[in-house]
């Protein structure tokens, strides 16, 4: 199967993946630069699936004891007490703010769960070389870049609540271990995202070729 | 089967400053259409992965201009306001970023005190600022200074500016704390959302415009 659009090697052109300029090309040795602001062109990114993988390597590492470790503490006078991302979702349900606990599941577990699954995938088909519903992977491909950073809520929770419960003896929220690894995972999904060249969703034959002409 | 990146060169400099307007090439797919203007609340898609291929200018530079400097201001006051004064049986508690940013760092939160400060304070800040960069002498007709950098230095403080979620966050803590104490909302609470809504409005205006508009000769 293959599609007909002329893509930017076929016509000789380039566009700068940071301005947007659309230039002449020619393919060759070397590198260049975009005149306008000055970016490096490159028809795919470097070793683009190699880094999103390894990427997503440590998020899945970090993935564990992000939640298995607690995110905060709270010390008061009846003593103290640890809770993790999903005990605080609980919380929320408990207390009947079932909307907030299900923003919060779909930005904590949810959104980090979909991004790991979703960069996997896209990785792997890209690695393959694969032409299987590319209009979809590219939608999935968006999908991950605009929902990406809405993971780090829980971050800004914790650092709030220890910002705005500090009454000494009688009440106070400390951040624990599993906040550093909760947010070092949405660094490092946001990192695997924008390593990944969504132009290797659609493999083309080598410049200079007729589109289709690659079996 | 190859999977090294290919990279292009032309065949002389003289090929590399010659933009080919003509052709408008997909960032995400590199499928080519022909180059042609789009109204002004327009859209133009690609036809063969939907990325977003161009944008009209839906906003006029002073315009822009206008709503950056608004952002600045909110941004001023969001960030030395209370975003909430907590009450526990006669003590107070004010919070702000600033306030619970040290406090984190203060408990040992180092890295995560930095994320926050970076992704709630700095970056947001920087986008504003690097705005107004490029708005301030665009509307006076004059060239930008060190134009390349500051836009390059934009595309990426925009990935990593999250005023929205840092807004969602202030809701749930606020409903997190409310159980055991009494919880009074401060106007650093409407500040954020002021800047959430005006940063949004700016953001849908887009880099190619003032890429566009500054590049004229």
């Amino acid at each position: 199967m293959s599609d007909s659009y002329p893509v930017a090697a076929d016509l000789g052109v380039a566009g700068c993946e940071c301005c947007g300029l659309v230039l002449a090309a020619t393919g060759g040795a070397g590198a260049w630069r975009c005149p306008r602001c000055g970016f490096a062109l490159y028809t795919r990114k470097p070793h683009s699936v190699q880094r999103t993988v390894a990427w997503l390597l440590a998020a899945v590492v970090l993935y564990l004891p992000a939640n298995l470790l607690p995110v905060m503490g709270t010390n008061s006078v009846l003593g103290r007490e640890t809770h993790t991302i999903v005990g605080g979702i609980i919380e929320l349900w408990a207390t009947g703010s079932r909307e907030l606990a299900a923003i919060v599941f779909i930005a904590s577990i949810a959104v980090p769960l979909l991004k790991i699954g979703a960069l996997a995938l896209l990785a792997f088909t890209a690695h393959r070389r694969s032409r299987w519903r590319q209009r979809e992977r590219a939608a999935l491909y968006r999908l991950v870049e605009t929902v990406g950073h809405w993971s780090m809520l829980d971050v800004f929770v914790v650092v709030l609540l220890v910002g705005m419960v500090h009454f000494g003896v009688l009440a106070s929220v400390e951040p624990e271990p599993g906040l550093l690894a909760f947010g070092a995972v949405v660094v490092a999904t946001m990192l695997a995202s924008s390593s990944f060249d969504p132009r290797l969703i659609w493999p083309h034959a080598d410049p200079g070729r007729r589109p289709g002409a690659h079996g | 089967m190859t999977m090294r990146p290919l990279r292009i060169a032309p065949p002389n400099a003289l090929a590399v400053t010659q933009p080919a307007s003509r052709y408008l090439v997909c960032e995400e797919c590199d499928a080519v259409f022909p180059g042609r203007s789009v109204a002004a609340d327009g859209v133009l898609r690609c036809r063969r992965c939907g990325a977003t291929l161009a944008r009209g200018h839906g906003l006029p530079l002073d315009g822009q201009l206008a709503l950056t400097f608004a952002a600045l201001v909110v941004f001023a006051i969001a960030s030395v306001s209370p975003i909430v004064t907590l009450d526990l049986k006669g003590i107070r508690s004010v919070a702000t970023l600033a306030q619970a940013t040290l406090l984190t760092w203060d408990s040992g939160g180092h890295l995560v005190a930095l994320l926050a400060a970076a992704t709630a304070f700095a970056f947001p800040l920087a986008v504003i600022v690097l705005r107004l960069w490029v708005l301030v002498p665009l509307v006076l007709g004059r060239p930008v200074p060190a134009l390349a950098p500051v836009m390059r230095a934009l595309r990426w403080v925009l990935r990593w500016s999250m005023v929205e979620v840092f807004m969602l966050g202030v809701l749930i803590a606020v409903v997190r704390s409310a159980g055991a104490t009494n919880v009074v909302l401060g106007p650093g609470i409407f500040a954020y959302t002021a800047l959430t809504v005006l940063l949004t409005a700016i953001h849908a205006a887009g880099l190619q415009g003032l890429w566009r508009q500054a590049s004229r000769p």
